[in-house]
């Protein structure tokens, strides 16, 4: 129904209504949807370097969104298109949602030079990453240069999207519980540039001196390397914002200067075809009822018979390559 | 926080109580005016006496009855002005003046986001010329004047009093209330202008100058009524009513007021719902709370810890089917609020659920008021239901949760942090939720609407507002008032006020008198404020889980949530739903308890901005690909706004996501709606897994025509 080289040429000619639909296209779980998005996948595989992916993360509550507001209208002041693709985590039992994050990006909403599309984390093949992979070609495809992606930093969120992004951006707030201690290591290691957030009013001393320790620790962890640079904002006030926006795309030009941004393209390029042989297999299975029935009952002897997971998976593999 | 007693400050226990009229009622029996404080099982100190708890004053209404204060204003002065004039004929008291949203929201009539809210759910006040005509022929020094305003509140008073002025009445002489009482506009109404801390010096500017001025006027009303309606219990409403007090109190004491030089005129107005003791026990609660708040001020002026009120009944418990059945809500409602002894009161109209009041039925809810008052032996005695059991167990009961709930906000650091942490919107947000599941799931019974429905419904006539013409009224107007001002004057008033807004102690209302009687608009006003202070952006946290774990009846719950699955996996993604308003209506709950509920029954759901136009509405539809857009809507823009967004969906190419609209929407504009290409218009009252059902088949239906 839908002609996919019509629609790609409406996304280069920077159709919002059409770049919209091609996102929904790759969030679709419809098998019917996969040959369409395939095709999508292949117009848009040019990697494009000028541009730039940043990933917004950090605890619920820390003022996220309304920073990348700020950011992101600096960023289109200094001439770029910005796209902002936010994973919402609040999926219910039920499997819905509520997405509120133009309530926090007015403003930004309202730029022709502008493109936020909230999409919910549950409910896709391949997973989170592989969706905003896509995605990211796609914005990228319809001519915007900056990409936010902003998700809520817990669990294992921030050292994947570190593999989808060339900069980790990550959002703090001195007080409420986020102390040094609440970011962990792992978390560190991935990140570029911290904004301690909320530095207005009352809470001006206390960021201050989170950030000083922060500052100190991350040069402790990245022994002779760069340390993650640390700054203070008010999405608020917008204090620090429009440097905040100046250090980043000062950080960006400096990796595009040496290879490290290309290299860290590549091994994000090796990385999605590790991920794609994995989702394809598990694509496999689940669409080949014998493959899937055996994958059940050999779970099932695990439990059941004691059976050994890695006999039981040669068999399961044995399997697919006979079918 | 400081520990409460009860404690009466020293010289206002032993004061003697006057007498009151006994009466014969047709029994014959020789009835006292008020029982003494022997016969309440309590034994609580009477009525006047610290603290307060059986009524404020001694003699109640034995001497004087509560003032009938009925809100209203329509479109334009000139009809306000008339309205205002019939009703004074037939007996009212005071009047109370309802303003449209655009002047709420410090917009002039012409200005382009307010295309669909002039002299909509109130009148359009753009300059001094426009409250004049309010005003004609009203003696503003006999009559009180009470003015529901809070974001514009500086443009407003300002008019207010030139017009006065301008009339040859003193500002000295002038007598009302306003109501000027922001806070509760960032928990629930959303009438906002400024962010938080410029809006709070606003506050106190006012109290300030009444305070110098005034000495007639309540500066502020304090309202727990738009917390009610937007679902906040009994105990939430008067704890978050009496915490915002408390907050207004402390800022004019940091500000260097005396606590008798305007406490005495700080007053109250509260909401009044379905439960007749529960809503007595609320009034005497808040009463005994508020002097035991004040205490810690060491007030010497007793009426300094004296508790006033106005209240209103519930517009939210009226229903929109079977409308007559309002009559008998309103009535109970005012019998809860006499019975608690408010000094003012407001009964709503029987077709409020759908519209503006048309004159007759304005009477009716004028004559409930008169019919209590002087055909009933309401008015007789003092605190009626004093000392029954029940009344003072459930008295006892709500002074002890609210004061929990002052607690907690006392402990995160007064009103005006908890309010900028969201913790009690958020409260009241899941109050609402609940109580809306309740409802759907027939725990709480509404007659009419989900037990006896009627089989057919009475045509009202409704009160229709002419939204266009009324703005080209007022534009012309407003160009008049331009061409004929003297323009330098007018630049120099408003640079003169933005300077006075840049120091920390400017003396606000007096430098918007000046630029009131030069001719400045209410929109200039606030534009130069905004310049200075900023415009204030509304983030709400939203929530999920709390309308279904209330929702008994799990099979109508798990039919809607198997149809979104179906949808599901039809389509390859969860129907998507933007739920957004319109225009300057900022009145969000239903559209947030649909929005917790929607997510609940498998909907990605997203919440649109709040005062949005149709276009950007519509972007936002198209970005983040939505197959439904719901448009709630309270204020009756519906008919100019749905349309334009329509067109505007369509202009961008997709004509095919679906408008669907709720919230109060009179029968006979639902043909207009559906002409203009609406889907499906669910009025006040519809149960929501039924709509979120109704809408997944339309949905379900429509993919399969799509799909090949």
């Amino acid at each position: 129904m839908t002609n996919i080289d019509e629609l790609f040429v409406a996304i280069r000619e920077g159709d919002r209504a059409a770049l919209a639909r091609a996102i929904t296209l790759i969030e679709s779980r419809r098998s019917d949807d996969h040959a369409m998005r395939l095709e999508l996948l292949e117009l848009c595989h040019t990697d494009s370097t000028d541009s730039l992916r940043l990933a917004v993360t950090g605890a619920p509550g820390v003022g996220k969104s309304t920073l990348i507001e700020g950011l992101g209208l600096n960023f289109i002041e200094n001439g770029a298109k910005v796209a902002v693709l936010a994973i919402d985590p609040s999926s219910t039992r039920t499997g819905g949602s509520i997405l509120g994050d133009k309530t926090r990006m007015t403003n930004l909403s309202k730029n022709e030079s502008a493109f936020i599309r909230p999409s919910p984390s549950s409910g896709f093949l391949g997973g989170v990453a592989e969706m905003t992979r896509e995605t990211i070609l796609l914005c990228e495809a319809a001519g915007y240069n900056r990409i936010l992606i902003e998700t809520v930093g817990v669990g294992q969120s921030e050292s994947s999207v570190s593999q989808l992004t060339d900069l980790v951006l990550y959002v703090a707030i001195s007080g409420a519980g986020d102390s040094l201690q609440g970011i962990k290591r792992g978390i560190l290691e991935t990140i570029h540039v911290v904004a301690v957030n909320k530095n207005d009013g009352s809470n001006e001393r206390a960021s201050a001196s989170f950030a000083a320790d922060l500052r100190n620790s991350l040069k402790l962890l990245k022994g002779s390397g760069p340390a993650a640079e640390v700054l203070l904002t008010s999405a608020l006030t917008g204090n620090g914002v429009h440097e905040l926006a100046q250090t980043i795309e000062r950080l960006c030009h400096s990796l595009k200067d040496d290879d490290s941004f290309q290299s860290r393209r590549l091994d994000q390029r090796r990385l999605w075809f590790d991920d794609a042989v994995n989702y394809l297999l598990e694509q496999r299975i689940s669409s080949d009822p014998r493959l899937f029935e055996l994958k059940t009952a050999l779970k099932g002897k695990i439990e059941s018979e004691g059976t050994n997971p890695y006999a039981a998976a040669l068999s399961l593999v044995n399997a697919i390559l006979g079918s | 926080m400081k520990k409460l007693t009860y404690s009466p400050p020293p010289g206002t226990a032993a004061r003697t109580v006057p007498e009151t009229s006994s009466w014969i009622s047709p029994e014959g029996f020789q009835l006292p005016g008020r029982y003494g404080a022997s016969d309440a099982e309590e034994g609580l100190p009477p009525a006047g006496q610290f603290p307060y708890t059986r009524g404020p004053y001694a003699s109640m209404y034995t001497v004087r009855p509560w003032t009938i204060r009925q809100y209203a204003g329509f479109s334009t002065a000139e009809e306000s002005n008339e309205f205002y004039r019939r009703n004074l004929v037939a007996g009212q008291k005071g009047l109370s003046v309802a303003f449209d949203l655009a002047t709420h929201r410090g917009y002039d009539s012409d200005h382009e986001r307010v295309v669909g809210d002039v002299g909509k759910a109130g009148v359009a006040i753009d300059t001094v010329e426009d409250m004049k005509i309010l005003f004609r022929d009203i003696p503003l020094d006999q009559m009180s004047v009470s003015m529901t305003m809070n974001g514009a509140v500086l443009p407003v008073m300002a008019f207010f009093i030139v017009a006065a002025e301008e009339s040859g009445v003193s500002t000295e002489s002038l007598s009302g209330t306003i109501q000027n009482d922001v806070l509760k506009e960032f928990m629930v109404r959303n009438t906002f202008i400024y962010p938080p801390p410029p809006s709070m010096r606003i506050v106190s500017d006012v109290i300030r100058f009444a305070s110098e001025r005034m000495p007639l006027f309540n500066a502020i009303s304090v309202s727990g009524y738009h917390m009610l309606e937007a679902g906040a219990s009994a105990d939430l409403e008067l704890a978050y009513t009496l915490a915002d007090g408390l907050e207004y109190v402390k800022q004019a004491i940091t500000g260097g007021l005396k606590v008798d030089s305007f406490a005495p005129r700080v007053s109250f107005f509260f909401g009044i719902g379905m439960n007749v003791m529960t809503e007595v026990a609320k009034l005497r609660a808040a009463r005994t709370l508020w002097a035991e708040l004040m205490a810690q001020f060491n007030p010497k002026n007793p009426k300094s810890s004296k508790l006033r009120t106005h209240c209103q009944t519930s517009g939210w418990s009226l229903t929109a089917q079977d409308p007559y059945n309002n009559v008998a809500r309103t009535t109970i409602e005012a019998i809860s609020a006499i019975c608690g002894h408010t000094q003012s009161l407001h009964t709503n109209a029987l077709d409020e659920a759908l519209a503006l009041p048309t004159d007759e039925s304005a009477t009716i809810a004028r004559n409930t008021q008169l019919i209590l008052q002087q055909e009933t032996d309401i008015s007789k005695a003092v605190d009626l239901f004093g000392g029954s059991r029940y009344l003072e167990d459930l008295t006892r009961k709500l002074i002890q949760s609210a004061r929990s709930h002052i607690r907690e906000v006392d402990e995160v650091g007064g009103m005006a942090e908890a309010i900028s942490r969201g913790i009690p919107k958020m409260r009241i947000e899941q109050a609402a939720a609940k109580r809306q599941a309740r409802i759907d799931s027939a725990q709480e019974i509404i007659v009419g609407v989900n037990k006896y429905q009627a089989s057919s419904q009475p045509q009202l006539p409704v009160r229709e507002i002419d939204n266009a013409s009324v703005r080209r009224l007022q534009v012309k107007r407003l160009e008049q008032v331009k061409a004929d001002r003297d323009n330098s004057r007018v630049e120099e008033s408003l640079k003169h006020l933005s300077a006075a807004a840049s120091e920390p102690n400017g003396r606000l209302l007096e430098a918007c008198i000046d630029a009131a009687r030069a001719r400045a608009t209410l929109g200039e006003i606030s534009e130069t404020l905004v310049s200075v202070f900023g415009r204030h952006i509304a983030v709400a946290q939203s929530f999920t889980g709390v309308y279904a774990s209330e929702f008994t009846e799990r099979s109508t719950l798990d039919e809607v949530i198997q149809q979104s699955d179906i949808f599901f996996n039809q389509t390859g993604r969860r129907p998507r739903i933007l739920v957004a308003k319109l225009g300057q209506d900022g009145h969000d709950r239903g559209a947030r308890v649909i929005a917790t509920a929607f997510a609940d029954m498998g909907y990605d759901v997203d919440i649109g901005p709040l005062f949005q136009t149709p276009s950007e509405t519509a972007r936002q539809a198209i970005e983040n690909d939505v197959h439904v857009v719901g448009i709630s809507t309270l204020a009756g823009s519906h008919k100019t706004l749905i349309p334009e967004l329509i067109q505007h969906l369509k202009d961008l190419g997709r004509g095919d996501i679906l408008v669907i609209a709720g919230g109060v929407i009179p029968e006979q504009d639902i043909g207009y709606l559906k002409d203009a290409g609406v889907a499906e218009v669910f009025g006040p009252g519809t149960l929501i897994p039924e709509a979120a059902g109704k809408l997944l088949a339309i949905l379900i239906e429509k993919s399969t025509l799509d799909t090949p």
